[in-house]
């Protein structure tokens, strides 16, 4: 995490400029103050000193905070000590006469720069820090409080708080938007590999199968394989990208479309069908059990078909076995195929869906899911 | 099979060669194979193919735009996809700009040759998949036309009960015959019914390219 705040380019880089640019700012107010005030001083020449080593120390912050590797605890305490030294002798400069006149204090609102350098390289917290210790040596010095002194502080320790609140803010930015750039730096990747699978392994598996297919042996068995892999490639390459929020919904069909092989067909609509995802997946399992069925009774292949009524959501199960007729369901069950269908049937009443089951002899079995949207 | 006429068009050299060797041992008369999209649109006119076999994903312009070229030039001629990886909105797109047939790549040599067949007979071929699609495309268009039945645009086409029956029944993989045995049906009326769903599907869709057409001044 941290390693992303002083990440190049990052959000955080304006927000130091900014910190530089408010303390030239400042010490150009503290420059007309001085100037103005400088009479009123019990030793004017020192606070024309002080006003020269603000302008050095400005200078320093500057461009030690400008390089990403110098942001460390070092600079940020010496900046913290520097500003405090500065701020304690302030009093024995302006004298008691000078104070007790609530004249502004000789660094007014350069104080400010460190409690802001503490915020961005920090957080709220680190900005109150320095807020809390510089308001804290400004009240201690003067030894009597103003009003002015006060609300000095009391800004200050404000200050710190949101600039440190805003600057979380950009690093966390700054954080999603990398996470975003590589997404889809990584889906597009995934585009062009599916391109490339698609316009040369496909189209190759595809043509041995249909040229091997109707030889006999080893090389029509081999052939059967090469379509096998390509339908399993081609599922492969359609799936669609990284899981979504646990919540979001689903669409059905990236769920069934795992099914699908050279031996089940799969049609859908050519729009999602979007569906909660524990409805979705406990759609998608029972499908998958009436397959399992089908693959076990059936006889060699299988059709699924999804169909969205808007009120409700229909997946079908055919097979292409010899079926049975509606009187022999005894045998049917001896044969071991209804404990599954009650099985379908309980996981659908789950949903509070449905499930119909029905064989005509010479049309195979079929299995009716069907899960009404609420 | 003698004297019709087909044109393959695929990007994939081994595929063209391999299918048109497996069309010209059938007994068609491959009259042309290319590799693009846009060269099949030119020479369609001079070739004068019956049957277009067209793979959907061309690297220069895509299967709609070939199948309307296609049709602008040579009105007659009839269209059966083939497609590598089922990208189902292309399909779909592909038959409501006029394709009369689809069939999967991995499909068997048997399988293409009669849907070739079927095609040049002005059948539609249908897989499982492409009802399955047709069926939702219905729903859809009868869920996005609801809401402005008042307003523009041509109301959605709707299938009536038994065209609804006779798709489920294609898209759960069962033949016209066994279709037609289970409904009662003669193997015609089957064929019949699918024919309309494809047919109310293009017209509409048709209409509706007109009328996006006048309403953007693109009419000329």
């Amino acid at each position: 995490m941290v390693a992303h705040v002083s990440a190049p380019g990052g959000f955080e880089v304006p927000l130091w400029r900014a910190v530089a640019v408010y303390r030239v700012a400042s010490l150009a107010y503290v420059c007309v103050v001085v100037a103005r005030d400088a009479g009123r001083y019990a030793h004017p020449l020192v606070a024309g000193a002080l006003v020269l080593l603000m302008a050095v120390w400005t200078a320093v912050t500057a461009i030690g905070y400008a390089v990403p590797a110098r942001r460390g605890w070092p600079l940020l305490l010496a900046d913290l000590a520097v500003v405090l030294a500065i701020l304690l002798v302030t009093p024995v400069v302006m004298g008691r006469a000078a104070l007790a006149a609530d004249l502004p204090t000789l660094s007014v609102a350069w104080l400010g720069g460190p409690v802001l350098a503490w915020a961005v390289s920090g957080g709220r917290r680190r900005g109150a820090t320095a807020a809390l210790v510089l308001g804290a040596a400004d009240l201690a010095t003067r030894g009597l409080l103003t009003p002015s002194a006060l609300n000095g502080a009391i800004l200050m320790l404000l200050a710190g708080v949101v600039v440190g609140h805003v600057a979380r803010l950009a690093v966390t930015a700054g954080e999603r938007l990398q996470r975003a750039v590589e997404l889809e730096a990584a889906t597009r990747e995934r585009e062009r590999l599916a391109r490339d699978i698609h316009d040369s392994v496909l189209q190759v598996l595809a043509l041995v199968q249909r040229r091997g297919e109707h030889l006999d042996g080893t090389a029509g068995e081999l052939a059967r394989l090469a379509g096998e892999q390509e339908a399993a490639l081609r599922a492969l390459i359609s799936d669609a990208g990284p899981a979504p929020a646990t919540d979001a919904p689903v669409d059905l069909r990236g769920l069934l479309g795992r099914y699908a092989s050279a031996t089940v067909s799969l049609s859908t609509p050519a729009t999602p069908v979007p569906l909660p995802p524990v409805v979705a997946r406990e759609l998608a399992a029972a499908a998958g059990a009436a397959l399992d069925n089908a693959a076990r009774h059936g006889g060699g292949r299988a059709w699924v078909l999804l169909e969205d009524e808007g009120s409700a959501v229909t997946v079908s199960i055919r097979d292409s076995g010899p079926g049975f007729a509606p009187d022999r369901l005894a045998e049917a069950a001896a044969q071991g195929r209804l404990g599954v269908a009650q099985a379908i049937r309980g996981r659908m009443a789950d949903l509070g869906g449905t499930a119909r089951i029905s064989s005509t002899p010479g049309s195979g079995t079929e299995v009716e899911l069907t899960v009404p949207r609420r | 099979m003698s004297g019709v006429r087909v044109m393959v068009v695929d990007d994939h050299p081994m595929w063209r060669e391999g299918v048109a060797r497996d069309l010209t041992e059938a007994g068609y008369h491959v009259v042309a194979s290319c590799g693009q999209g846009r060269q099949a649109v030119r020479v369609v006119a001079a070739t004068v193919p019956d049957v277009v076999v067209l793979d959907l994903q061309l690297p220069d312009i895509s299967g709609v735009e070939v199948i309307r070229g296609l049709r602008a030039a040579r009105p007659e001629v009839r269209v059966l996809m083939l497609s590598a990886s089922g990208e189902q909105q292309d399909v779909l797109d592909a038959v409501k700009a006029g394709a009369t047939g689809y069939l999967l790549k991995s499909a068997a040599l048997a399988e293409f040759l009669e849907a070739v067949r079927r095609t040049a007979a002005g059948e539609p071929v249908f897989t499982p998949g492409l009802a399955g699609l047709v069926l939702g495309e219905y729903r859809r268009l009868a869920a996005v036309g609801q809401p402005r039945s008042t307003g523009r645009g041509s109301p959605p086409p709707r299938l009536t009960e038994r065209e609804t029956e006779v798709l489920r029944l294609v898209a759960k993989g069962m033949s016209y015959k066994q279709i037609a045995e289970r409904l009662g049906l003669s193997h015609r009326t089957v064929q019949n019914h699918v024919q309309h769903t494809l047919n109310k599907l293009q017209l509409h869709n048709r209409v509706e390219l007109t009328r996006y057409a006048i309403e953007r001044g693109l009419d000329d």
